[in-house]
């Protein structure tokens, strides 16, 4: 017999329409993105609101150091504290917004909360990241700010030189660049697929342990949860962590052109040191 | 085919297989991981960091074999 894990209430691979205002429809998980959204928003802004040279509050005292964190692995993964932090606010948006919409989805109530659209209950809520719409367009958003800003750097002739190195009359140079062409299409599938897939797939998982423990549900979905809390943290960590990787990759490196000329005014002082 | 496959079936052999491939690879980061903490522990944190992105690498193949497994 099979059991049937999404005939009985669970939830669908694609994100169900409430309503509609006129031809857009709007999704449950559109819904709760967006109160996710303004959680985040507020909690920040909170946090901004209250952040003082010696901070009295306790959330901005959090906020802070958690910022602080994030701006030291960025300043440890792009080698140049000046570069993370021109686009550090992108990569800790992600980070923390992802993260709250990976936790949104463990809440009491989303999925369980139902609406009769048309006489089918749905669920009101659901998590902004099992919708593969969302995790999309965050991997659009993300892989194009790493090429706009590629582009503005190199130049179109920088950025081509970027793929097809080397002699262009050798049919090897021309066979890698446009292998390297496809893994850049390729990245986008796999951003968006993986933290589509774990997120949904973990849900999935809860529903499917909690139908088969029956009346045990609540301690047999308890390391599911915990393993879904890791999963949630691991895959925002992913997101931030290889969106900063791409765009280490596709900027120009330290000492290309631009930067070489700083250098030995830095070495000036080390050398005066050495003398003395 | 004019036998009928239990869909059961295929639904075990997808997650037993499937799950093969990212325990190999959760196994072999684990095995680095306690290798390089060994010769160094003084990093432990930066590798602990790695390993994590490569765990959490090697887990999306198992969670697409998931996302097969409850949606079909």
């Amino acid at each position: 017999m099979v059991v049937p894990f999404f005939g009985a209430g669970g939830e669908s691979l694609a994100a169900e329409k409430l309503f509609s205002i006129g031809p857009l429809p709007i999704t449950n998980s559109m819904i709760f993105g967006l109160l996710t959204a303004a959680f985040v928003l507020g909690l920040f802004g909170l946090a901004a609101r209250a952040s003082s040279l010696w901070p009295k509050s306790r959330l901005a005292f959090w906020c802070e150091n958690f910022v602080d964190m994030v701006l030291d692995l960025m300043a440890e993964s792009f080698g140049d504290r000046k570069k993370a932090q021109r686009f550090f606010p992108l990569l800790l948006t992600l980070f923390v917004f992802i993260l709250a919409s990976n936790f949104s989805g463990l809440l009491p109530g989303v999925q369980t909360i139902t609406y009769n659209a048309d006489g089918t209950p749905i669920g009101l809520f659901r998590a902004w990241t099992t919708d593969l719409n969302s995790t999309l367009a965050l991997a659009v958003l993300s892989l194009a700010t790493v090429h706009i800003y590629a582009l503005r750097e190199l130049g179109i002739v920088g950025r081509f030189r970027h793929y097809f190195s080397g002699n262009l009359l050798n049919p090897m140079n021309i066979f890698i660049g446009l292998n390297e062409v496809f893994g850049e299409v390729l990245r986008l599938v796999t951003l968006s697929l993986r933290l589509f897939g774990v997120i949904y797939g973990g849900e999935a998982l809860l529903f499917a342990i909690a139908h088969l423990a029956g009346n045990f549900a609540w301690a047999a979905t308890l390391p599911i949860m915990f393993l879904e809390i890791f999963f949630s943290l691991v895959q925002a960590y992913l997101f931030m962590m290889l969106t900063a990787t791409y765009l280490v990759m596709a900027l120009p490196h330290e000492g290309q052109e631009s930067e070489a000329a700083p250098k030995p005014a830095a070495a000036m002082p080390n050398g005066r040191q050495a003398k003395a | 085919m004019a036998t009928e496959i239990d869909p059961a079936l295929i639904k075990g052999l997808t997650i037993g297989l499937g799950a093969i491939g990212p325990a190999i690879g959760v196994g072999l980061i684990g095995a680095a991981v306690v290798g390089a903490v060994g010769r160094n522990p003084e990093i432990q944190g930066k590798i602990l960091s790695t390993a994590f992105i490569m765990i959490g690498l090697v887990d999306a193949v198992l969670a697409f074999v998931l996302l097969i497994l409850f949606t079909t």
